[in-house]
């Protein structure tokens, strides 16, 4: 038998798609799979602990199995695995109520992304502006990461960190929020943003000048002070 | 320096594992958990790489596949090489790729000359990708496929022989297979081509609750019929670099050192006999 058709049937045996009537080739082929599984599952509980933490260990199991059964791993790199959950979850049945989840489980495949993410120096204020060009857009830092969602995700994410204040889950003020994903001094940084630091990220991410920037309508006395937080944040390389 | 036991290194031991005070430690990592682009672990794994020589031991490759090394998968990997600049490289007599899935596990085949012909050629092509011969482990095997032309030995022997690769021998690996396809251990052990060896693995192993199998899960401490195992290969083939493997209820960083410093132990006591 050539080698493509040899794979052709294990593979397909392997995802159950062809009955197999022996039975040690039955178990063994149930090890291998249980065995995938179990690596690409673990490799979305490393990438989405908060989501996790929020909807339980059985119920995350369940939509993770679900998820691995509908997209598996695609290439080696299980670090990597996941990011279609955010999509998935959004559509999974059981949490149709709790919508945030979604959410969060977006926020964190940001944060993957922001972990990996090549190296570059952050600038401080000084490096920033010395390198000022007024027609050109300012150059984000390769692990910035922005989004807006419609729950508190940036909070509900610190809130979940070991680090966390007591109390901070309780006192989240529920409205839609604007989060930032930097990397500053080579450790992941998630920080909600206020109105005026949102537009100003947002506007760099989509390649405005400075000139461009200036003239828009959004900005008041406060970009100075949006500056700073994006600054202090590491956003620009 | 010479090397003698490491470790599967976690990045959680990372502090432990700078400062690990033991003659000829090394480490070995997984390609696929540091083909990123930058960040904090890579970061860890460079200081790493300061501290004591590393290994790197692929996932991946799917060098039995029957299509080749996926290109971009291959280019990752040379990125890596030449940033870690390892004293091995290493990846699976096994295929994982089908069908656009990436199967996270180390799938069998039968062992052809076709397929010896393809898996040559394989490992051509990542060899000179990496300008470096690598080391092929042997998997861990829970059912006798039909239609092997020739043994996991013999396979072995001639892929080393055609294609200029090294050998990583698994002895759990080796002592799952030879379980679960009730062949005789001690027999395999000694069938082992000990010139083309470079680099030995130990691990644990799980009982299947569902057959009388074994499960090659690295869930558990090194197994009594293992260690003896491997103190029968090493009498007779000499000490080699030995990687105690760890992946699943991993234990605190000088529990694994223990399990270290005995195949180090073992190691010596080989080297003094034969002094």
């Amino acid at each position: 038998m050539p080698d493509a058709a040899f794979e052709r049937r294990f593979g397909a045996a392997l995802l159950g798609l062809e009955p197999v009537a022996d039975a040690t080739l039955a178990r063994a082929l149930a090890i291998h799979r249980n065995t995938a599984f179990k690596a690409a599952e673990e490799a979305l509980a490393d990438n989405y602990p908060v989501l996790r933490g929020l909807c339980g260990d059985e119920a995350f199991a369940a939509c993770a199995h679900a998820f691995v059964l509908a997209r598996p791993p695609a290439e080696p790199r299980l670090c990597f695995y996941g990011a279609g959950l955010p999509a998935f979850v959004a559509n999974w049945p059981p949490f149709q109520n709790t919508p945030w989840l979604a959410d969060v489980c977006e926020l964190e495949r940001l944060a993957v992304e922001a972990l990996f993410a090549a190296d570059a120096i952050a600038l401080d204020g000084a490096a920033v502006a010395a390198r000022l060009d007024p027609d050109r857009a300012l150059t984000l830092h390769p692990a910035v990461r922005f989004a807006r969602f419609a729950s508190p995700a940036g909070s509900i994410w610190l809130a979940h960190q070991d680090e966390a204040p007591e109390g901070a889950l309780e006192a989240i003020a529920w409205r839609p929020e604007a989060v930032v994903v930097t990397r500053p001094g080579d450790s992941l940084m998630v920080e909600p943003l206020d109105p005026a630091a949102a537009a100003l990220l947002e506007a760099c991410v989509a390649g405005a000048s400075l000139r461009t920037i200036a003239a828009a309508s959004w900005v008041g006395d406060d970009v100075a002070t949006a500056f700073s937080a994006l600054i202090t944040a590491g956003a620009f390389a | 320096m010479k090397l003698t036991a490491g470790l599967g290194f976690k990045t959680a031991h990372l502090t432990e594992a700078l400062t690990a005070q033991a003659d000829g430690l090394w480490f070995e990592v997984h390609a696929e958990n540091y083909m990123v682009d930058g960040g904090p672990r890579l970061a860890a794994l460079m200081a790493l790489r300061e501290a004591r020589p590393l290994s790197i031991h692929g996932v991946g490759l799917s060098i039995a596949s029957a299509s080749s090394p996926d290109c971009h998968h291959l280019a990752r990997l040379a990125r890596l090489v030449e940033r870690t600049a390892p004293f091995a490289v290493s990846d699976h007599l096994a295929w994982q790729r089908w069908n656009g899935v990436h199967h996270a596990d180390f799938l069998p085949f039968p062992r052809t000359r076709r397929a010896l012909t393809r898996v040559i050629a394989n490992v051509g092509r990542v060899q000179d990708a990496l300008g470096r011969p690598i080391l092929v482990e042997n998997p861990s095997l829970y059912v006798d496929l039909p239609g092997h032309e020739l043994t996991e030995v013999e396979f072995l022997t001639e892929l080393a022989g055609a294609s200029g690769c090294g050998l990583l021998l698994d002895v759990n690996n080796l002592f799952v297979s030879a379980h679960n396809l009730r062949l005789n251990a001690k027999a395999a052990i000694d069938a082992v081509p000990g010139q083309f060896v470079a680099e030995i693995h130990l691990a644990g192993h799980s009982l299947d609750r569902d057959s009388p199998l074994i499960i090659d899960t690295h869930a558990a401490p090194i197994a009594d019929p293992v260690w003896a195992l491997y103190a029968r290969l090493i009498e007779r083939i000499g000490p080699r670099p030995t990687l105690i493997e760890r992946d699943d209820h991993i234990p605190a960083f000088d529990v694994l050192m223990a399990e270290r410093d005995r195949a180090a132990q073992l190691l010596d006591a080989r080297e003094t006999i034969h002094a």
